[in-house]
């Protein structure tokens, strides 16, 4: 097959919208009749309501609904069912939904919220993980046991501790008696906003005689939220229909319901009135989602030679308030805490906690941002101690082709030494420091970082072929920025031999596009992808046999090759594919066309591991290397990053410069993370509510940034592409504190890292010399 | 109480009637049905809601409607001419400048007032000139390559 659009950087087929400003986004959707949302949250963070009286709200003009927990009592959670829509008789963190209004205006529903008085018994709270796991500690669920919950989540009633998982391999105390050395450290990855630009926003319709809803919504995960909402509400599918519009920035943020939940609490009572529910910035980020904050400690054994013999890791995951997606981030991606390296014995301990707190959920890389933090600052240290070379310890017990997983899957498509090799290389790994001078101190570090996808997970999708050649993907694969429509589109082309000019991808409609698990775990391209591939060959075969007809020729003697219809060898095509449909169906009309693709990797002879573990297995794995180059000025604390090469072995590029995007994208989000993110705290409620003062990296931050993309062979993946976007984050933070390191020679566990605490561990450390 | 005010969106004579706190991003968005312009704080810290006033980068939600009067307004839907993209929309494109594209028209906007002024700018000025636009894709790179193209085309056309 000749490939006329796989592995070229063709222009995104969203981008005449977005620079046109025709691009819709949930924040854009107006409809008829359409009433405005504003919501009452709490202002406590531990409390129990004792009263709530909305009488004044209903006086406001234009008032059409106040809605309270007891006037729509329904919880929701996909993992554990913990959260409801409006507090019930409980607040748990501040900023919690207590009461919500439709009104005619914005400004009617935000001046009515502020006509609703509740009053609360303040109890007890609790902000520190490793505190709140303690017997003694404020229970925030007491009750968790009668929730809902996935059976793969042990949980453990009468504590804050709502997931524990452990896993151990070898024998820990063998492996930690054969090390020469053993490390011990404990690290904190901090919760960061997710940012998105557009804020959460939704549009939610009721449709009282049938009991059904519409919602408009930027989701990245729309039929899971559809599933999510009607397990919610004790219904059916067929009731609950979710549109997508454009994303304006997700990164796991956009997963679970925030603005969509507020938006059916109130629709229902508006008596068919669409009700509009947008976010602002403050709610966005002290009532939305964070990163899931970590405290994680690892024992590792050592030899002289740097070959990892044991590891031992103890995990304490904050979950906020509520449990929303955090429960597969401390069971799943709690695994990466091993790094890329093969360890033989291994002790594992994940426990995620309540507290009175933002809820917190998945965020690019699903937790592996937070345990690559860990993993890769903690191997930077043992290679110093060692008196090894970072990159050095990095091969010596990096995987190989071939090499076996925790769980005994054999490792296939591994490009995790070339992301090493080549990173270090770009950045001139070994070279003579350059020495500023003055105050100014430059250093070089590098990191690695292992991502599985999410596995086994499913992706349909229909292709649908018009009269006149034109070619429609209808999938769930929304479009959250990374490319998503483009590279199906692309995918699309070159399987069936189709111009990409004469393909479209819609917006997904769940009543219309089949089911996705959604766009999250880079999972996108490889699944949707397949499935695509897999409908456009059953497309191109049913053209090809149309074709046979009408010409009398046997369709393996045809080629069909950018919509014209070719006897093979042949330079001048027979007919076009429109030509050929107007003879096939003589201007009746209709969508001629159809085939179904799905994919599921259950049953791939891939995921073969240890019995009882394959669970574990990954369809496939992405690695990645970023190195950084910095300057700390020690006057001033200030950390300038330099440069940044970064190599991801992304399987196959699809779209080379959309590769780029997410590994440029990714390493200004790590950098932002790493020096300049935290919010700050004070009895539960976050005070940096804005963007002026919860800073996220800007233009003036971005530092020189060499991608590299690596590519390797992956026996089941689409034109070989695995995927790119989640791992992309979780290096840069350890490159930059391992480069700060070789900087200053201050080694720092805890995120952000910010100038007070770059000049402070100077002072100390002068001192300390001194 | 209303104001009456006629202003000049994207080459368009508009008179309208509007109350005193209505900032521009809401005419613009609400009444005009301009959705190109973002919101995404409201408070003139992210550039989502940037157009230009009279040629100059002003963030549309800070600025009152009443303000206007008598003013010109160019927002992302005015850009393109006669259905010929600007160069910096064509640029954007090329370069792979776009990812979710919600700061795309406060990105492109920022640049044009930019680029105005100077169409050589080098990547400092560039840097500086968008550094009251915030992107979360992390597009900045590709979008100062973009917005350096962009300047080429204009000085080599002579395009605006």
């Amino acid at each position: 097959m000749k490939l006329h659009y796989v592995g070229k950087s063709v222009p995104r087929v969203d981008g005449l919208e977005k620079v046109t400003g025709g691009a819709i986004y949930s924040v854009d959707v107006v409809l008829p009749g359409m009433l405005y949302g504003a919501v009452l949250r709490s202002p406590v963070a531990h409390g129990r309501m004792v009263r709530v009286d909305v009488a004044e709200a209903w006086k406001v003009a234009g008032v059409r609904a106040v809605v309270t927990g007891q006037d729509f009592p329904h919880t929701f959670g996909n993992m554990i069912k913990d959260q409801p829509f409006l507090a019930l008789d409980r607040v748990r963190y501040v900023g919690e939904p207590v009461v919500a209004v439709a009104a005619e205006t914005e400004l009617a529903a935000q001046e009515a919220v502020g006509k609703v008085r509740v009053e609360y018994e303040k109890l007890p709270a609790v902000f520190d993980p490793r505190e709140a796991v303690a017997k003694s500690a404020p229970l925030i669920h007491e009750h968790l046991e009668e929730y809902f919950h996935l059976p793969r989540y042990e949980i453990v009633p009468g504590t804050n501790i709502c997931v524990i998982r452990t896993y151990s391999l070898g024998d820990i105390e063998q492996g930690l008696a054969e090390a020469d050395e053993i490390f011990e450290d404990e690290y904190h990855a901090h919760a960061v906003a997710h940012t998105p630009m557009e804020p959460h926003a939704a549009v939610a319709q009721y449709f009282p005689p049938a009991e059904e809803f519409t919602l408009w919504s930027s989701t990245d995960r729309p039929h899971t939220m559809a599933k999510e909402l009607a397990a919610a509400l004790g219904t059916s599918l067929h009731k609950v229909r979710f549109i997508s519009t454009y994303t304006g920035g997700g990164f796991g943020g956009k997963a679970t319901m925030v603005a969509e939940g507020m938006a059916v609490a109130l629709a229902r009572f508006t008596k068919g009135r669409p009700v509009k529910v947008v976010l602002s910035r403050e709610e966005e980020l002290t009532a939305s989602q964070t990163r899931v904050g970590a405290y994680l400690q690892l024992t590792t054994g050592v030899k002289r030679d740097g070959t990892i013999t044991a590891r031992k890791a103890e995990m304490i995951w904050d979950s906020g308030a509520y449990a929303s997606w955090a429960p597969e981030v401390a069971f799943r991606g709690a695994l990466q805490i091993i790094g890329p390296y093969r360890v033989p014995n291994l002790e594992l301990r994940s426990r995620l906690v309540y507290t009175n707190k933002e809820i917190s959920g998945p965020y690019r890389g699903f937790g592996t941002t937070q345990v690559t933090w860990a993993c890769e600052v903690h191997t930077d240290g043992i290679a110093e101690k060692l008196g090894i070379d970072p990159l050095e310890i990095r091969l010596k017990n990096g995987y190989v082709e071939g090499d076996s997983y925790i769980n005994g899957q054999i490792l296939r498509g591994v490009g995790m030494m070339e992301t090493l090799q080549r990173a270090s290389r770009a950045i001139g790994w070994g070279e003579a420091k350059p020495s500023p001078g003055g105050s100014k101190r430059r250093g070089k570090g590098i990191a690695v970082t292992i991502k599985p996808t999410a596995t086994p997970t499913e992706s349909y999708c229909f292709i649908k072929v018009s009269d006149d050649g034109s070619v429609a993907i209808l999938s769930s694969a929304v479009e959250v920025g990374c490319g998503q429509k483009t590279v199906l589109a692309q995918m699309a082309a070159d399987t069936i031999g189709v111009p990409l000019a004469s393909i479209s991808v819609p917006q997904s409609d769940t009543h219309v596009t089949p089911y996705d698990l959604g766009v999250c775990s880079s999972r996108i391209t490889y699944h949707m992808g397949n499935a695509v591939r897999m409908a456009g060959m059953e497309v191109r075969k049913k053209i090809l046999k149309f074709a046979g007809e009408i010409l009398e020729a046997d369709p393996e003697s045809l080629n069909l090759s950018e919509g014209k219809i070719f006897q093979k060898g042949a330079q001048e095509a027979s007919l076009s594919l429109k030509e050929l449909l107007a003879k096939k169906i003589g201007g009746r009309g209709g969508p001629i066309l159809v085939a179904e693709g799905h994919y599921t990797p259950i049953g791939s002879p891939l995921l073969a591991a240890l019995p009882g573990r394959e669970g574990m297995s990954s369809i496939f794995w992405m690695f990645a290397t970023h190195a950084a180059e910095v300057e700390v000025d020690t006057d001033t604390g200030m950390v300038k990053v330099l440069r940044v090469a970064a190599a991801h072995d992304v399987g196959k590029a699809i779209h080379p410069v959309m590769c780029e995007q997410q590994i440029e994208g990714s390493v200004i989000m790590g950098l932002s993370n790493t020096l300049f993110e935290e919010f700050k705290m004070e009895n539960g409620r976050i005070l940096n509510d804005t963007l002026a003062d919860y800073k996220v990296a800007s233009t003036m931050d971005t530092p020189e940034i060499v991608s590299i993309i690596v590519e390797t062979e992956h026996p089941e993946a689409p034109f070989g592409a695995k995927g790119v976007g989640e791992p992309a984050a979780a290096p840069t933070a350890p490159a930059i504190a391992n480069a700060i390191f070789d900087a200053i020679g201050v080694r720092f566990k805890e995120l952000p890292i910010t100038p007070e605490k770059v000049l402070s561990a100077l002072r100390a450390k002068t001192k300390n010399g001194a | 109480m209303k104001s009456a005010i006629e202003f000049k969106v994207n080459g368009e004579r508009r008179q309208l009637e509007v109350e005193p706190w209505i900032t521009l991003v809401e005419v613009l968005r609400e009444i005009l049905h301009l959705t190109g312009t973002k919101e995404g704080c409201g408070e003139g810290d992210c550039g989502m809601c940037i157009v230009l006033v009279d040629g100059r980068p002003v963030n549309s939600c800070l600025m009152l409607a009443v303000d206007v009067d008598g003013r010109e307004v160019l927002t992302i839907e005015g850009l393109a001419e006669g259905g010929r993209l600007h160069p910096l929309q064509e640029s954007f494109v090329e370069r792979g400048a776009v990812q979710c594209g919600f700061c795309t028209s406060g990105m492109i906007l920022s640049a044009k007032a930019l680029l105005e002024e100077d169409s050589g700018a080098g990547e400092e000025e560039i840097k500086r000139g968008l550094s009251g636009v915030l992107c979360r894709c992390g597009s900045y790179k590709k979008i100062i390559e973009a917005v350096q193209e962009a300047g080429e085309k204009m000085k080599e056309k002579g395009r605006r």
